[in-house]
């Protein structure tokens, strides 16, 4: 009767981690920032208009807002006279929040190896996921979006907070 | 191992104090190399290279035909046949066109009519490729603005562009501003060109040609030219703290800029708005503390 029974639950029942239903819907729903520094940045809107689709990844909801972001794609060359503002942006991006560095700019300045331009956006905020290429073409940026979606999905609770509840003890 | 182009030994700048160091002895490499520099276009400068290519041809000249006395003595002594007479060499006729153009008398009528109303404080006037050039006195700029953009014979309405360029080998000068005008009514294009000395501040246009505000700007924000009578002299491209004036030849394009990121403490002036907050002098929604 017993195996009878678990047989019908079967049917109706999933079980599943609470991390990992967590980890799914954060890695289905980013909703990243409208924010663009140079030509990198119409290569990110050819990937959120109809031919690459972006919205097929959950990703095409374009916040005006870095308050209601998860991402943030910084998408172009990032000078010193910009930096405190991706700073203040990031700042602002509620927890758990990602950062893709696309093109070479962003990941190490690319040609501007001058005195004006940061070399590497990592200088001043974490990076999740480097995409190269001047520009990335959009495929680029939808194989390096997938990759974050991967180690969104391996991320744990656990390791976010890890400081935290090694603090507590 | 030396470079045909370069310095031997580069002079290495003082690095600018605060938190901006660079180590300039950690890597080589990144040291100042002083870039050669196209020289400043000007007909009493190609006139005096001419003049002077033309002794130094004459004195091969000489030469040549002293060394051509010396050997037919030589040869009469010895009883050989008398060496063959030298041929001085002749410029070849196709070299002028491979040549950029160089600078020639001013013919336009502009140029003269500056001349003659400004008298002796037109430096020089000359025309190059078709484009007319006229070199003030540096205390004369904002007089001769006002006469190109006033006199009914000249009449440029339009300051097309405002810019400087630094000489760091010339003696005597040590920035050339210019000044692009533009007629729309005649069609025409004039540059006036001063040149100043370091730490020499410039007239400002904006008085004669309110459009040179950003431009003049510019040029101090790169080059650190200071304008009298700027409405607002501040930089414009660079942040509000930078050090230094990046398009100064002397500048290194790698080495300062590529320092350590350090934010100022107020970044983005939060601190002082909040102190302003609780001062009572910030918010369209703040109570005034009522007096008791």
């Amino acid at each position: 009767m017993g195996m009878n029974q678990l047989s019908t639950l079967e049917h109706i029942l999933i079980t599943t981690k609470v991390e990992k239903v967590m980890n799914w819907s954060r890695a289905t729903s980013v909703w990243p920032v409208t924010f663009g520094l140079a030509c990198c940045a119409i290569e990110m809107m050819a990937a959120g208009a109809s031919r690459f689709d972006f919205d097929r990844f959950g990703a095409g909801i374009f916040r005006a807002t870095p308050r209601q972001a998860d991402l943030m794609i910084i998408a172009g060359t990032v000078t010193y006279k910009m930096a405190p503002v991706i700073k203040t942006l990031y700042d602002q991006m509620p927890e758990p929040k990602w950062v893709i560095a696309m093109g070479s700019c962003a990941t190490a300045g690319g040609p501007f190896d001058s005195y004006h331009t940061i070399q590497g956006v990592d200088k001043i905020i974490p990076v999740d996921v480097f995409i190269p290429g001047c520009p990335p073409r959009p495929e680029s940026l939808i194989y390096g979006f997938m990759k974050l979606q991967d180690k969104i999905m391996t991320s744990s609770l656990a390791d976010r907070y890890k400081d935290i509840f090694e603090e507590v003890g | 191992m030396t470079e045909p182009n370069l310095p031997g030994s580069p002079e290495v700048p003082e690095a600018p104090a605060g938190p901006y160091v660079y180590d300039y002895s950690a890597s080589p490499q990144r040291q100042i190399v002083m870039p050669k520099t196209v020289p400043l276009p000007s007909l009493k400068t190609y006139l005096a290279e001419q003049e002077a290519a033309a002794v130094a041809d004459e004195a091969k000249w000489q030469k040549m035909l002293a060394d051509f006395e010396i050997a037919k003595v030589k040869a009469e002594a010895e009883g050989k046949d008398a060496p063959k007479p030298p041929v001085r060499p002749v410029p070849r006729k196709d070299d002028n066109d491979m040549k950029t153009p160089w600078p020639q008398e001013a013919n336009d009528a502009d140029l003269h009519r500056l001349q003659e109303r400004l008298g002796d404080k037109v430096e020089e006037i000359f025309e190059q490729a078709g484009e007319l050039t006229c070199q003030v006195s540096k205390d004369a700029i904002l007089e001769a603005l006002q006469l190109c953009r006033d006199d009914a014979a000249l009449n440029y309405e339009m300051l097309a562009d405002e810019t400087a360029t630094h000489y760091p080998v010339a003696t005597n000068f040590t920035f050339s501003v210019v000044y692009h005008l533009t007629s729309i009514s005649r069609r025409k294009r004039l540059r006036l060109r001063i040149l100043i000395p370091e730490g020499f501040s410039p007239e400002s246009a904006c008085a004669v040609y309110p459009g040179a505000n950003w431009m003049e700007r510019e040029v101090y924000d790169m080059l650190g030219i200071r304008f009298v009578n700027h409405p607002d002299m501040t930089r414009i491209l660079c942040p509000e703290d930078w050090e230094g004036y990046p398009l100064r030849k002397d500048y290194p394009v790698v080495g300062w800029g590529q320092r350590d990121i350090a934010f100022r403490e107020d970044r983005g002036g939060m601190i002082e708005r909040i102190a302003l907050q609780k001062a009572g002098q910030l918010g369209i929604n703040h109570k005034q503390p009522k007096a008791e």
